[in-house]
């Protein structure tokens, strides 16, 4: 696919590129823009077909002989299957209104990274293969075959769609090219076609508990770690209780909070509340991940490394459970772990103790946001705060895709941001909300080796925070969202340098009063607070050891 | 170039600017595929539109820059602006830059005749010269661009968590590894 240059063609510059039908665009497959494939041995632990090693800049792609049969039969197993697919398949007038709405579209400029464009790379197989009219009539019906090319551009465009659903929001029939990008990554896992960095935590989650592939010491030992920061910052002794039988609640939180940076400092976060207001909870170093790259994969996957979390749930015997800041693993939990792997009738319908609250939302799945649980103690008044230690932030919040699109909560974090902090400033309103724009990495896509694809999903949201940063020195971008945190920093980097990221309990964490603690010249990253730090001559803090 | 640029061929050029800003402009839009070159046309909110209000925010005051007091920040910033973008998108560095050097066939067309009729050729060919050099800046640009993007992808890799069973990311084990015996030898030490 990608070919060498002529050398007439080097000396060629083109500055406006030609004008034909998308059909006849060849895909040129570009280094930045991929990301590496997936090992076989990693492929294989999961019982995935057709192990093997490959390269996409290479021409064979090393697909089985029946290949062709297998893809149209995948796919008419799903039209059946899913009905959304048959119909999102159908109906779409191509009207346009989803065009201009991805970020990869925006920050690219790759008309293939229109929605409906996207969509189209397999609708038109579709009709090539499936309708009557598109077997007849070929191109003029928008139809094409299935060939290896075919293939290869499929798949590089599956891996440039976050899965955040900002497209739908435009589409007059509701039509969802994530669900589309879904099932085309399906298909494309059939051929052992996956990527590296969705397929090894997959894997690592299906051995380990957690993408990470922390094993149950390493998982508790960094956490413990965390726990020794927080008696150097705050100085408060916490001993985070692991493996609980009987504990009220279980905690779940994505494995990039306990290991990634600045990931780490909201997981302090969470421990400074847990401790605050001495619930009654458990860690389990088997759940240890509320992240579900299998979702990436293929919906079968996502249920086999969900069950855990319900199957943890029962061994212990909580009554209800509660999730971190995460994105994906909301979109999981809010729309599909109830019939995935539920209802759980042994867990309880979730009541904050503390408050008495029933979280009636969760009636069914049984399991809460953190950031529902905090704003809700911060409404009844359960946490003794100081926002003056947020002082220096000023602070803007990302709806991260999956918790505002994907299970509506909007309100909650920025509920709990204007009680920690005193400096709260909105990005523009097309660019938060139900209209977020997507971090550029979502979906298994925050590897390393794609990063101008990153930087180019990142644009639109980073235009945004660019806009409060210059208007009115936004320095701090929150999210409640593990992928967030990890990939915007990058993101940042590139286009707003100033502006940090952090995770909205890091903020909580900072803010909390704690009882016992010694003077806290510094934040949860050891970083002196202006105002907080003694002024020089004075006597030095000295650590409580 | 600014103070040395002829009078009245200065006259002339901010007489014209508004056609040729426009057209660079186009020019500019339909380096990017027809679909995309519509759109960066049509959409006007600058949030819905990142690609289409960097060009806008940076081509007119570019433009100024070149026929007024050329202020060397405010130029760099300029073509960041414009360049930034192009520098993680499918140019090649020539066609990312090209859009600078491009401005040259417009200006000919809109300025060069009327320069020559006042025979202000040679003044003429000095603000081409100019020109080139906003383009080289553009290059160093797109370069310090690329060489961010690589920055950034190490750092990404430095930071990565290693995916190592039961491992745990280096420079956190350091750091906290560290931490740890000195508590321990202070423990040591005190007891
Ligand atoms: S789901 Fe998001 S990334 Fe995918 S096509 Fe729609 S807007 Fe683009
Ligand atoms: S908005 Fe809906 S109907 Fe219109 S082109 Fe997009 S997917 Fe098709």
């Amino acid at each position: 696919m990608a070919k060498e240059l002529t050398p007439q063609e080097m000396l060629r510059i083109d500055l406006t590129p030609p004008n034909k039908d998308w059909m006849d665009i060849p895909t040129v497959i570009k280094p930045g823009i991929y990301c590496y494939p997936a090992k076989p041995e990693k492929v294989e632990i999961v019982g995935m077909p057709n192990p093997h090693v490959w390269s996409p800049l290479d021409d064979d792609w090393g697909l089985p002989e029946d290949w062709k049969e297998t893809f149209l039969e995948g796919m008419r197993e799903r039209l059946n299957k899913h009905r959304s697919f048959k119909i999102f398949m159908d109906i779409c007038v191509r009207c346009g209104a989803c065009a201009d709405k991805c970020h990869f579209f925006l920050g690219s400029g790759d008309p293939k990274n229109m929605p409906v464009a996207r969509a189209e790379l397999i609708r038109s197989v579709y009709r090539g293969e499936f309708t009557k009219a598109g077997k007849i009539l070929g191109r003029l019906a928008g139809g094409r075959k299935i060939t290896e090319d075919v293939l290869k551009e499929i798949w590089y465009y599956m891996f440039q769609c976050t899965e955040c659903r900002r497209c739908s929001l435009f589409c007059p029939y509701g039509i969802d090219t994530a669900e589309v990008t879904i099932i085309g990554r399906e298909l494309i896992n059939l051929f052992g076609l996956n990527i590296n960095w969705i397929q090894e935590p997959v894997a690592n989650c299906y051995e380990t508990g957690n993408h990470l592939g922390l094993l149950p010491h390493t998982f508790k030992q960094n956490i413990e770690f965390m726990c020794m920061d927080i008696e150097d910052f705050v100085g408060v002794t916490i001993e985070p209780p692991f493996n609980k039988k009987g504990a009220e609640i279980l905690f779940v939180t994505p494995s990039g909070d306990v290991f990634a940076d600045p990931g780490i400092y909201t997981l302090m976060g969470y421990l400074l509340l847990f401790e605050h207001i001495g619930l009654d909870y458990t860690w389990s170093t088997y759940a240890s991940e509320g992240g579900n790259f299998g979702f990436f994969t293929s919906l079968d996957m996502a249920q086999r490394l969900n069950a855990k979390i319900y199957a943890e749930a029962k061994r212990l015997g909580v009554k209800w459970i509660l999730g971190g800041e995460c994105g994906h693993m909301w979109r999981v939990v809010h729309q599909y772990m109830n019939t995935f792997n539920g209802p759980p009738e042994f867990l309880e319908e979730p009541v904050n103790p503390l408050t008495g609250t029933k979280f009636e939302n969760a009636k069914s799945a049984k399991m809460i946001h953190i950031s529902e649980f905090t704003a809700d103690l911060i409404k009844h008044g359960k946490l003794k705060l100081n926002p003056k230690r947020n002082d220096h932030l000023k602070v803007t919040y990302h709806d991260s895709c999956n918790p505002s699109r994907g299970m509506g909560m909007f309100e909650e974090p920025r509920y709990i941001i204007n009680n920690v902090c005193n400096n709260f400033y909105e990005m523009p309103e097309n660019t938060i909300r139900e209209q977020t724009f997507c971090c550029g990495s979502g979906a298994g896509l925050n590897a390393g080796e794609n990063m101008e694809l990153r930087l180019r999903g990142g644009l639109p949201r980073a235009n945004a925070v660019k806009y409060v940063h210059e208007r009115f020195g936004v320095n701090m971008l929150s999210c409640v969202c593990a992928i967030d945190r990890a990939v915007l920093p990058a993101s940042m980097e590139y286009w707003v340098p100033d502006v940090n990221v952090c995770g909205v309990s890091e903020l909580v964490g900072n803010a909390l009063i704690m009882e016992g603690e010694h003077d806290r010249p510094t934040d949860l990253r050891g970083e002196e607070i202006p105002g907080f730090a003694k002024a020089e001559g004075e006597e030095e803090v000295t650590e409580d050891v | 170039m600014g103070r040395n640029l002829h009078k009245g061929l200065r006259e002339i050029l901010v007489h014209k600017k508004g056609p040729i800003v426009e057209k660079w402009r186009e020019l500019i839009h339909k380096s990017y595929p027809p679909e995309t070159a519509q759109f960066l046309k049509r959409e006007k909110d600058r949030f819905s539109n990142p690609i289409g209000s960097s060009i806008e925010d940076s081509i007119w005051p570019l433009f100024d820059q070149l026929i007024g007091e050329a202020d060397p920040s405010t130029t760099k910033k300029l073509l960041d602006n414009l360049v930034r973008v192009r520098a993680v998108q499918d140019f090649t560095p020539a066609s990312a830059v090209q859009i600078i050097f491009a401005l040259k066939q417009i200006v000919r067309k809109e300025v060069l005749p009327a320069a020559q009729k006042k025979g202000l050729l040679r003044e003429y060919l000095e603000f081409e010269s100019e020109i080139d050099r906003f383009g080289l800046l553009a290059f160093d640009v797109f370069m310090e661009c690329r060489e961010r993007v690589w920055e950034i992808k190490r750092n990404d890799l430095l930071k990565r968590p290693y995916l190592l069973a039961g491992g745990m990311c280096p420079s956190y084990m350091m750091k906290r590894g560290i931490k740890h015996l000195e508590k321990l030898k202070k423990e040591i030490t005190q007891h």
